[in-house]
């Protein structure tokens, strides 16, 4: 009697195990996934558009000096007055802008593309989604 | 005897609702309307438990790490009321943002409540774009600017004037104190050219603005 309670509990466990491991594979497959906001870009697409990308760290100076994506332009929303025109002279036409900041929570490349797109008017600029560690993940 | 199923489906529907009924919020979503001068809001979201049970606030999420959110204590019983606090900071930022906090509590089968902070950071003299744009070796044509005053009050432009000769700046008056547009012409395409157009307003009246428009050949 006991082998036969045994069984079924292990049985039961068996049976409770499969949808767990079915709800962590889809879990870990949205987390790789996950959908872009408006106005992201994944890093993997950025790549493939190799020298056509101006990117602008949106990080703190000291974040910056410690590793930054090469060609890489240092630009703030705090320093928009400061730094513009600098931005506006390495920015080209024909290059797509891609900002990025910390990752995670971190607000400050939305905030810098917000302006660009709607003060400025320039088209083409994407926020990276997952910003600097989702670039140094790959 | 109809009448009598009548009755009960209302009292199960009642008592369905008043199981469900837990954090009732009195206005989850809140706009602020301020100037560039106000780098940060402060929303507060009121609630209620109307439920039969104390509820317990599990956790909340900000949208992002320049929002706070804060609460007195975690537990409420049926019939006390709460706030959440939320702190929204946007330096140097400008047009419409939006913010959320998300509550989760322990009810069962309640989803999470967002909260949602709605801010339009409006400066009193919009100019749009604020960048001209000609590429090198293109046609040579004037390219518009529009100034209009927003917020209620009068704004004057004083004067226009351009960094660089090659690519000068007209001001047109549409309305005096509400609409001007500036035209920017370069006198050729032929060599990049960069020029920042400044735009002298009269307000605010103790420390009175100027704007900048960018123009670049690329």
């Amino acid at each position: 009697v006991i082998r036969r309670i045994l069984r079924q509990i292990a049985l039961l466990l068996l049976l409770a195990l499969v949808p767990g491991l079915v709800s962590e594979a889809v879990q870990t497959r949205h987390r790789v996934q996950k959908p872009l906001a408006a106005g992201e870009i994944r890093a993997a697409t950025a790549r493939q558009w190799g020298d056509q990308v101006q990117w602008v760290d949106a990080r703190p100076p000291e974040r910056f000096e410690a590793g930054h994506i090469p060609g890489a332009f240092r630009f703030r929303v705090e320093e928009w007055d400061a730094l513009l025109s600098q931005f506006l002279d390495v920015w080209d036409l024909d290059k797509t802008v891609v900002v990025y900041c910390d990752g995670g929570d971190c607000d400050a490349s939305r905030a810098l593309a917000d302006r660009l797109r709607e003060e400025l008017q320039i088209k083409n600029v994407y926020v990276l989604q997952g910003g600097w560690p989702e670039w140094q993940a790959k | 005897m109809r009448a009598r199923h009548l009755f009960s489906a209302v009292l199960l529907l009642l008592s369905c609702a008043s199981s469900r009924a837990g954090l009732e919020w009195s206005k989850p979503v809140q706009e602020f309307q301020t100037t560039p001068d106000q780098s940060s809001v402060e929303a507060r979201f009121a609630f209620r438990n109307t439920g039969q049970t104390p509820v317990t606030i599990k956790s909340m999420k900000t949208s992002c790490g320049c929002t706070t959110a804060s609460l007195e204590k975690k537990q409420y019983l049926p019939g006390e009321q709460g706030e959440v606090v939320a702190v929204y900071k946007f330096p140097f930022q400008k047009g419409s943002l939006r913010k959320i906090v998300t509550v989760a509590t322990d009810e069962a089968g309640a989803a999470p409540q967002v909260l949602d902070i709605r801010v339009m950071v409006q400066e009193p003299f919009e100019i749009k774009p604020a960048l001209v744009v000609w590429r090198a070796g293109g046609p040579v044509e004037g390219k518009g600017v529009q100034l209009l005053a927003k917020g209620g009050h009068p704004v004057r432009v004083k004067s226009v004037s351009s960094s660089n000769p090659r690519l000068s700046a007209r001001l047109e008056t549409v309305k005096a104190g509400e609409e001007y547009s500036v035209l920017v012409t370069p006198t050729d395409t032929a060599s990049k050219e960069a020029a920042v157009i400044s735009v002298v307003t009269d307000f605010p009246a103790d420390a009175p603005k100027t704007y900048t428009i960018h123009a670049r050949i690329k």
